[in-house]
């Protein structure tokens, strides 16, 4: 699949543990609350696949997930 | 859970595990060869410890999985160290590390903001300043011991100012720390009541009495900014701790002892490598000299390098398996990073310290997952900013005596290491 293929990312906000490298690796689409530290996402949520697979696997809490077939 | 009649190794090849638990082993540094012969051996190595015993889980995509998989390997268990602790004492000395969610989500995200890449990058300026007078001292002195000038203070320095602890009493948190180390291998030098102490050594982090006092000391801090609240960490601590669906008082007790000890111990241990290797491979320093767009892949292999915490431990929550090597429920199950840093299916020529190394996936802040080092954003400023200060005074490295390694199996600690700077300082 080729690596532009958009995909939407979602938080899971039970799991978010506050780590903040999802607002680092991609500022447009996560925003960590400053009060709360949670993680939602700010934007329509699309990415290219393989930049949501590091967003994926660089989460502590593993609480951020890819939505198959909602691009 | 294995019962007592089940206490011999359950595999055969487990007789053949070399011991890589002996602290005084590490006095000589990481027993590397054994751990090579470990994680040359299919499935996991039963290693025999005190009364019963672990699975050692060495090689790097296996301590991936234990890490990224709390709900099979839980940290609330027996306890991250790789002896049981009783069931009072456990909850006596429980932090961050020894919680499983949702009590680790809650304390967790207490102080997640704090270390978040955003927020580090603004101590960016205050890490630089405190990093450039160390220095410049080192450098006025002609050297001298690397660990009390260069790599304690500098990390101590900077979590204090972060805590608003005052920097004054560095050296005596510094002494503590040294004392907490001690404590995590088998030979304590001070007596159970030094600092006053009357708890039983059980029921403190480490056995040791020096966690009486800094946990005395976080008392001390917590009364001080109770009415008089500013923005600092342990004010915001102290907030929390008002409400105790936030966070009990032995929580901040505990939460305290661990921002002071992890936020100083871990990269000063990063910092006493990084120099000894700059100093064992001037040809790698000397390519970073020429080329500082090697800064941050030099800063990534000297975390690789030092594995300050060389490993944790979890424990099954139910039965499972791992290697093709089936683990029962409450088996002990050590992940050994200091082994995993060194595995030669994931970095190419591991025991070579290359500085311009593209695979940077190493486990110095652990294997991923929930417990991932809250510091590590943190740390690994405080090495790059290091490297970049040095390069900007071309200060290279020359060891002038073999360094003092700490009797532990857990932190890679170094005592102290003579350093002298040679190479032009301008």
């Amino acid at each position: 699949m080729a690596s532009d293929d958009l995909v939407r990312v979602v938080v899971d906000q039970e799991l978010c543990i506050g780590g903040g490298i999802c607002e680092m690796l991609e500022p447009e689409v996560f925003k960590l609350d400053d009060d709360i530290v949670i993680s939602s996402v700010i934007s329509d949520g699309l990415l290219p696949r393989d930049r949501a697979a590091v967003a994926v696997d660089r989460c502590p809490g593993q609480a951020i997930a890819i939505v198959e077939g909602k691009a | 859970m294995r019962s007592t009649a089940d206490m011999a190794p359950p595999s055969a090849a487990a007789v053949d595990t070399p011991n890589v638990t002996d602290p005084s082993l590490y006095l000589e540094g990481i027993p590397h060869d054994r751990f090579a012969q470990i994680r040359a051996t299919p499935g996991l190595a039963w290693h025999p410890y005190e009364d019963g015993g672990f699975w050692a889980v060495t090689r790097h995509a296996e301590v991936r999985h234990v890490s990224r998989n709390p709900e099979l390997f839980s940290s609330a268990i027996g306890h991250t160290n790789l002896w049981d602790l009783e069931a009072d004492a456990l909850e006596a000395r429980r932090s961050l590390i020894d919680t499983d969610a949702p009590d680790h989500t809650r304390l967790r995200r207490l102080v997640a903001g704090a270390f978040t890449p955003k927020n580090i990058r603004r101590w960016e300026e205050t890490v630089r300043a405190i990093t450039g007078e160390l220095l410049d001292e080192f450098v006025a002195q002609d050297g001298g011991d690397w660990v009390d000038m260069v790599a304690a203070p500098l990390p101590i320095q900077v979590i204090l100012t972060m805590l608003g602890v005052p920097t004054d009493d560095a050296d005596y948190l510094v002494e503590l720390s040294n004392y907490l180390v001690e404590g995590t291998g088998d030979a304590q030098s001070i007596p159970p009541d030094a600092f006053g102490n009357t708890t039983e050594l059980r029921l403190l982090p480490f056995n040791s009495p020096a966690s009486h006092a800094l946990f005395e000391y976080g008392e001390g801090m917590r009364q001080q900014r109770q009415n008089d609240l500013r923005d600092d960490l342990v004010s915001h601590l102290v907030q929390a701790e008002s409400d105790v669906e936030r966070m009990s008082r032995n929580e901040y007790r505990n939460m305290f002892h661990l921002l002071v000890f992890a936020g100083n111990e871990t990269t000063r241990t990063a910092i006493s490598h990084g120099g000894m290797a700059l100093a064992a491979f001037p040809d790698e320093w000397g390519r970073v000299l020429a080329d500082p767009g090697l800064i941050d892949s030099a800063a990534e292999e000297v975390l690789r390098w030092a594995t300050p915490v060389m490993h944790m431990r979890r424990t099954a929550t139910t039965d499972t398996e791992l290697a093709g090597t089936p683990i029962a429920e409450g088996d002990k199950v050590v992940m050994w990073y200091a082994s995993a840093n060194r595995d030669e299916a994931v970095f190419e020529d591991p025991f070579r310290f290359d500085v311009s190394r593209a695979n940077s996936d190493h486990f110095a802040f652990g294997g991923g997952g929930p417990h991932l080092c809250l510091g590590a954003f943190l740390a690994r400023l405080e090495v790059t900013v290091l490297l970049e200060e040095m390069a900007k005074r071309s200060i290279c490295l020359e060891q002038t005596s073999e360094p003092v390694r700490a009797r532990s199996n857990f932190v890679h600690g170094v005592l102290s290491v003579g350093m002298r700077p040679a190479g032009g300082s301008n």
